[in-house]
């Protein structure tokens, strides 16, 4: 050895080594604990990405450790006191190294035979690279219980599922409602309230979305329906009504008959065609008008529209009394009032395409949020379609139903019709007409209702229909067969000229019947 | 102009050193622990208290030192009846040319060796007499100092036993001794030694391996041996270890009363530079420190009633705070 620099150079090297894996034992350490520190406690709470959390834990120890390392520069002096601890040299280096600039009268003599012991030691022994046995048996420890932490079930996981399935359910949710907006949109006969039902789909939409959970998200449906149901106007059924008896009237006249087929086909034509007739009443022989009148008497005497009955009543008696220029007045009424009902028919198609949008996001939403309460949330996917009712006809029709809610704030419960694969599992589709309208109480009640019918499709055999006290027929849930009896009754509401008021009255029971069984 | 001091030569004073242990060695069978201790209280220019049962060579020891080092050697016998003036001297009449006057006579301590035999069975105005003269290393009889021969070594004895009619010497003139060096009863084959050696025809004749100035010059070069600042801090964190007020060991903050004062840092660090030379080192390691701790402090702590209650002894006070206290930097 040839001078005390030497020596420090050597010992320091020495040193960055040992310190180096100290450091990245200690690293290790921090890391592994860090490690199963977030898996435990990914198993106390619900935490997404809890694997990328823990492995970011390693690269963050180990750069700290690294940080620590290059920035930790032992003096000169430490080191040589240390190694003259651990090499058994008897403080000789760290002496003639705090006195390397003396010169007093045993200094050179000190400095020889301190250059002289360290030239028969081996410096690097100073600073050896050696793992902890405490540190490697925590490192063992804490490896073994954050593998087992991986490994082993955690309960967490089906909480996480539940989360995903619900954001899963609300984003279907949402798009159903933005599929009804572009329904909307898309409408060759745009209504002049389009734009305020597009807004309160667009904030139903935003609200579905940013919501916590599906229940809660179910709980900004019904008001959306409410406000939707509030755009159309009352008086439509009647003036409906009056408009179909005008065209029953007309049909059976010479003069009235194209447009009666007109006003049969659409509003809008038959106001056309009633304007044409207007025009053409001067032209017309006296007998056509007297038939003509008398059949506006008889529209007149069958309207439930005042308007439409003065104006009916109105063109009647000029006609009859040969003045053409104020039947032709009051029929150009008649038609105006035509025109209004054609844009009441397409606010309400409108409405109905809104709410069937809603209703779609509220099975969704309904469906997932059974399948929470019933601790099967994590289970849903995308077939995760209104499939209580489902059952394949013989012409491979399904119908779909969705159910309500137990949440106690009146939710509505909406019907689609779908095309099934002939197994029974159909996808809900959309409903022509489907809307809801919530009024339950959310009751906890256990009480199950039983209807006699068959059993359903997906009853096990074993499992027999139970029979109701002092019935000796099969019994089956209410719940199992009700879907079936709102989809065919809103179809043939749908398929028959009833008034809409009744059409919504028979809508109304069944949602009403559906919000019961929700809650239960 | 001042003169150059001559080159120190550090490993004469180890072969001196060590020839004096050999010389020694050859009259006193085992007992190196004591030799060693006796040669380091002598070239650190300290006094030494012996203590230790009737019997065990303790005379033969300061007597064989005497011989091993040409120097003039005088015992003092203690008793209860002797005079500081039996020690120091005194003025006494005499006739000179027909003319009485008084002549001053010299008294035993006028020696470079002087063994104070039993020192605690004099009184204390004698037992401070001896003390005053190995602190100042001068004697005053009348209005004239006189200095003491150098250089100047006191041995001085007391018998753990035997306690009624003795004198404990007073804590503050214990600190002025060097070391105390406790002479424990020699093993079973040191004792067939000493009786095949002293019941012979003829004991060993000792020759002089060193004067008087050889000693001087050990003890200047011994002054000279560095010790590195963290050692030195290691020797006072163990003085300061050793006061109840100052330390985080219970047995100490238990059983002692007083630490060792600063006369005990002094002797820690000489008594630490001889022995280096001794092993034939030229610094202090902290190996030299705990080796002469013993010796250096263990008459400078004072115990509470509660330790000799207990059986704690200063030595065992002094052992735990050699094993609590850290060598090793702190920081690493």
């Amino acid at each position: 050895m040839t001078s005390l620099e030497a020596i420090l150079t050597e010992l320091r090297r020495a040193a960055r080594r040992a310190l180096g894996a100290r450091y990245a034992a200690h690293a290790l350490v921090g890391a592994v604990a860090w490690v199963a520190a977030v898996l435990t406690l990914a198993r106390l709470v619900p935490f997404e990405r809890r694997l990328e959390v823990a492995a970011l834990g390693i690269p963050v120890a180990l750069a700290i450790a690294a940080a620590i390392w290059a920035i930790r520069r032992p003096s000169a002096g430490l080191l040589m006191a240390v190694a003259d601890i651990r090499l058994g040299l008897k403080e000789r280096l760290s002496t003639a190294w705090e006195r390397r600039a003396e010169s007093g009268p045993l200094d050179d003599a000190q400095r020889r035979d301190a250059l002289q012991q360290a030239a028969h030691a081996r410096l690097p022994a100073a600073f050896p690279i050696r793992v902890s046995r405490g540190e490697a048996t925590l490192v063992a420890i804490l490896a073994i219980f954050a593998l087992a932490l991986a490994l082993l079930p955690n309960p967490m996981d089906q909480v996480l599922a539940q989360r995903q399935a619900d954001r899963v359910s609300q984003a279907r949710a949402a798009k159903a409602v933005v599929d009804a907006k572009k329904k909307i949109a898309d409408s060759e006969k745009p209504s002049p309230k389009d734009a305020q039902i597009q807004k309160i789909l667009q904030d139903a939409q935003a609200k579905i979305r940013e919501a916590d959970s599906p229940r809660k998200a179910l709980e900004s449906i019904t008001p959306a329906e409410q406000q939707v149901q509030k755009l159309t106007d009352p008086g439509t059924p009647a003036l409906q009504s009056s408009a179909q008896n005008l065209a029953n009237a007309l049909s059976g006249t010479s003069a009235g008959r194209s447009a009666a087929q007109a006003i049969s086909s659409s509003p809008a034509k038959g106001a056309q065609s009633v304007r044409d007739l207007a025009s053409q009443l001067q032209s017309l022989s006296p007998k056509d008008r007297e038939e003509l009148a008398r059949a506006l008497a008889k529209a007149s005497q069958q309207a439930q529209n005042s308007q439409m009955r003065d104006s009916l009543s109105k063109a009647s008696s000029s006609l009859q009394n040969g003045d053409a220029a104020s039947a032709a007045q009051a029929l150009d009424d008649v038609a105006s009032q035509l025109d209004s009902l054609q844009e009441q028919e397409s606010t309400d198609q409108a409405v109905a395409a809104a709410i069937n949008g809603l209703e779609a996001a509220r099975q969704e939403l309904a469906a997932q949020a059974d399948r929470d309460a019933n601790g099967q949330g994590g289970q849903a996917n995308a077939g995760a379609s209104p499939s209580a009712g489902a059952s394949g006809s013989g012409t491979g029709n399904g119908n779909g139903n969705g159910n309500g809610t137990s949440n106690g704030n009146g939710n509505g419960n909406g019907n689609g019709n779908g095309n099934g694969n002939g197994n029974g599992n159909g996808t809900g589709g959309t409903g022509s007409n489907g809307s809801g309208t919530g009024s339950g109480t959310g009751a906890t009640s256990t009480e199950r209702v039983y209807v006699p019918g068959q059993p359903v499709p997906g009853q096990s055999e074993n499992d027999p229909t139970p029979l109701g006290p002092g019935q000796d027929v099969p019994l089956s849930p209410y719940t199992q067969v009700i879907e079936a009896y709102q989809q065919a009754a809103v179809d043939a509401t749908d398929q028959s000229l009833i008034p809409g008021s009744e059409r919504d009255l028979v809508r109304e029971y069944f949602s009403q019947l559906g919000e019961q069984r929700a809650t239960r | 102009m001042i003169a150059e001091e001559p080159r120190v030569d550090a490993s004469r004073v180890t072969e001196l050193a060590q020839s004096l242990e050999t010389e020694l060695a050859r009259l006193i069978v085992g007992q190196k622990a004591l030799l060693r201790d006796t040669v380091i209280a002598l070239t650190a220019g300290g006094h030494v208290l012996l203590e230790g049962v009737p019997g065990l060579g303790k005379t033969v020891l300061v007597r064989s030192l005497g011989q091993a080092l040409s120097m003039s050697f005088a015992r003092i016998q203690f008793t209860p009846d002797l005079m500081p003036a039996d020690i120091v001297g005194t003025n006494i009449i005499g006739e000179d040319d027909g003319r009485r006057e008084f002549h001053y006579q010299a008294g035993p301590i006028f020696a470079n060796l002087v063994l104070a035999d039993e020192i605690n069975r004099a009184t204390p105005k004698t037992q401070s007499a001896l003390l005053e003269a190995m602190q100042e290393r001068t004697v005053t009889v009348g209005t004239q100092t006189r200095p003491l021969p150098s250089p100047f070594f006191v041995l001085a004895t007391q018998n753990p036993i035997e306690l009624e009619g003795t004198y404990p010497l007073p804590e503050a003139q214990l600190d002025r001794f060097f070391f105390k060096i406790l002479v424990p009863f020699p093993p079973e084959g040191d004792l067939l030694e000493i009786a095949r050696r002293t019941t012979g025809e003829s004991t060993p004749q000792l020759r002089s391996v060193a004067d008087a100035g050889a000693i001087l010059a050990a003890q200047r070069t011994a002054r000279e041996v560095p010790i590195a600042e963290h050692v030195l801090r290691y020797a006072a964190r163990l003085v300061s270890a050793t006061h109840p007020d100052r330390t985080e060991l219970d047995s100490v903050r238990r059983y002692v009363r007083w630490g060792a004062s600063p006369r005990g840092l002094q002797t820690l660090v000489l008594g630490g530079k001889v022995r280096a030379l001794l092993e034939g080192r030229y610094n202090v390691a902290f190996d030299d420190l705990n080796a002469i701790a013993q010796p250096a402090l263990r008459h400078r702590i004072f115990l509470q009633f509660e330790a000799e209650a207990d059986g704690i002894t200063a030595d065992r006070i002094i052992s735990e705070i050699l094993e609590h206290t850290a060598k090793e930097p702190a920081d690493h």
